[in-house]
Order: C-alpha cells, then sequence, then structure tokens
C-alpha cells in the first residue's frame, strides 16, 4: 500500500460517515445517498494527487462533497423536469417514501421545508444546523465571506420559520 | 416542540451500513489500479474531475440532457409533419376557389353550383369567373373575396 493510499484509507475512516450525513441531508433517500457518497470517494481518490495540504484535509473532502452534491441536484432538477415534475415535489415524495426516515412529523416537516430552500441557502443550512460547522469552516469550505454566509443563514432560517410556524423551530445563530 | 434541540437522528441507515461503506470505498484504489481497457477506458485527455470515472457513469449523467434535446428534435419534427400536412395545398386549389367564390356570392344557394358537375361539362375555374365577371360581380369584389380567403 503505496503513500496515496493509505491518506485516502485515512479519509474514509475519518470522513465517509460524516460526507455519508452530509450527502443525505440533501438527497433524502439512503439509494442516492450510498451512491453518491461512492461517487464524492472516488473523486477524492483521482484528485488526490492535486491536494496540496494547504487546505485542510477536512476542507477540501467538504468542499468536493458540496460541489459533488450540488451538482447532484442541478442533474435531479433536469430529471425531475423530464418526468414534468419540480425538484421540491420530488424531494418531498422522497421523504414521505423514505424507509429509513425515522422522525415524526415534525421532523418531517423541517425536511421539506430545507429541502425547498434555493440550493446555496439550503447548503449555509445544513452546514450550520445539521453538520454544526463554525462559520470560519463553512467559508473555506464554500468560498464565500463569514458574514455573506451569516447573511444567508439567517434568511435560510427565516425561510424555514415561516414554512414550519415560529413556536416550532428555533435555530442556532 | 423546539426542534433545534432535537437534531435527533431521524434518518437512519441499514444495520452495520457504515462497515460496509468503508470496506467498500476502501476498495476505490484496487479497482482503480485494475480498471478495464477497450471501451471503459479512459479516452483522450479529460480534467482530474472526469479522469477515473467509469464510462457508463458518464453516460448516466449525460442522459437527462440527451432526453432534453431529443424531446426538442422531436418537437420540432412533429411541428414539422403537422405544418406540412395542414399545410398541403388541396387536390385542387382553382375549384376549391370557385365553390367559395359560389358560396360567397349566392349564400341562399339560388344558384346551385356542383364541382363534378363543373368538371364534367369542361368548365375551368376561369369560365367561372369570367361568368360571374359577365354577370356583374366587380372585379374589385373578386379580388376582395380571393384576399380574404388566402388564395
Amino acid at each position: 500500500m503505496d503513500g496515496a493510499e493509505r491518506l485516502f484509507n485515512e479519509i474514509v475512516k475519518d470522513y465517509s460517515e460524516r460526507v455519508y450525513w452530509h450527502v443525505r441531508r440533501f438527497v433524502n433517500n439512503h439509494e442516492d445517498a450510498d451512491d453518491l457518497v461512492q461517487e464524492i470517494f472516488l473523486k477524492i481518490w483521482t484528485a488526490l494527487p492535486s491536494f496540496r495540504g494547504e487546505a485542510q484535509l477536512f476542507t477540501w473532502v467538504y468542499r468536493i462533497a458540496t460541489n459533488e452534491t450540488l451538482n447532484w441536484l442541478r442533474r435531479e432538477k433536469v430529471r425531475a423536469t423530464l418526468h414534468f415534475t419540480t425538484i421540491d415535489t420530488e424531494m418531498e415524495r422522497r421523504i414521505d417514501s423514505d424507509p429509513f426516515f425515522d422522525g415524526d412529523a415534525a421532523d418531517r416537516a423541517l425536511s421539506k421545508a430545507v429541502a425547498k430552500l434555493p440550493e446555496k441557502q439550503r447548503q449555509v443550512f445544513v452546514l450550520r444546523y445539521y453538520d454544526e460547522l463554525p462559520y470560519e469552516q463553512m467559508s473555506e469550505v464554500l468560498g464565500t465571506s463569514v458574514g455573506a454566509l451569516k447573511a444567508s443563514y439567517h434568511i435560510a432560517q427565516e425561510k424555514v420559520r415561516a414554512a414550519l410556524g415560529k413556536d416550532l423551530f428555533i435555530g442556532t445563530d | 416542540m423546539i426542534l433545534s434541540m432535537s437534531k435527533r437522528n431521524d434518518i437512519s441507515t441499514p444495520e452495520n451500513y457504515f462497515e460496509n461503506l468503508q470496506q467498500r470505498l476502501s476498495e476505490i484504489p484496487a479497482r482503480k489500479k485494475g480498471a478495464p481497457s477497450g471501451a471503459f477506458a479512459r479516452t483522450g485527455s479529460r480534467s482530474d474531475a472526469e479522469e477515473g470515472v467509469p464510462f457508463f457513469r458518464n453516460i448516466r449523467r449525460l442522459a437527462p440532457y440527451a432526453a432534453i434535446a431529443a424531446s426538442f428534435l422531436v418537437a420540432v419534427m412533429l411541428g414539422n409533419t403537422i405544418l406540412h400536412t395542414t399545410a398541403a395545398p388541396a387536390e385542387d386549389d382553382s375549384w376549391t376557389y370557385v365553390s367559395y367564390l359560389a358560396d360567397a356570392l349566392d349564400p341562399d344557394g339560388a344558384v346551385y353550383f356542383d364541382d363534378a358537375f363543373a368538371e364534367e361539362e369542361g368548365l375551368s375555374p376561369e369560365d367561372i369567373v369570367n361568368y360571374l365577371l359577365a354577370d356583374g360581380i366587380s372585379v374589385e369584389h373578386l379580388n376582395y373575396l380571393s384576399y380574404e380567403e388566402g388564395y
């Protein structure tokens, strides 16, 4: 086993589960999350020679994961259009039919509200709310200023609140 | 209920999923080293991002775009076909025109006009038009009707 393989296996060990949960929040379905995680790690393996070590490994892995997830979402939008539906409807359907969704009605409502956010706000919301990344780390992953991310998260929170009703959701700042 | 406090596991995975996932992901380098040649091999120079992505996965990614292009092509072909079918000239435009003139000028049917009879009698559309002109219909009126009907 050479150095690259060793590093790759470390990444798999340290980040595969985290990447999976991140992806799962976007795709709302276990099978697609599984497929997408494999694609992401395939990309990580092929891009490993270009990893300079300037960025933190964690940031680099997350950046690939978020980019791939966005690409997946865009492909799904096209697919939904071809099936004469919308990505929002498709996501709702996925949440309702996911056999591995164990939450209650409120959790389901939250997932649906998040799924309806515009893709950038959704990224920010998932990274902050579910993945609990600090803004500084989010800034490195998304290449956006901390101020812009805070504003984006605030707007996303307001939209989720509006969708759920104010008493149902109190997010973190 | 405060959902911010309930970031509990509202989603789950099949049992032992992560052990299995790590095992599968760890096999990626070995699989890449033994990548098949021929149709599965990388062709031409591609970016790092695309490098190593199996042929069929690329096809799957392009499929939605190909489907849009195909739908567009089908719509254009269908439109073209419909346009040609509906805009095709009638078998005998001149007789249709004469029938139209006769209907327009004689709405009560006082003068019976029959395409087949006119044809049998060897009357040409010009004969009918000449007859109508001789009968007092003005050229302007005929032109107006011709213009209106698009003949």
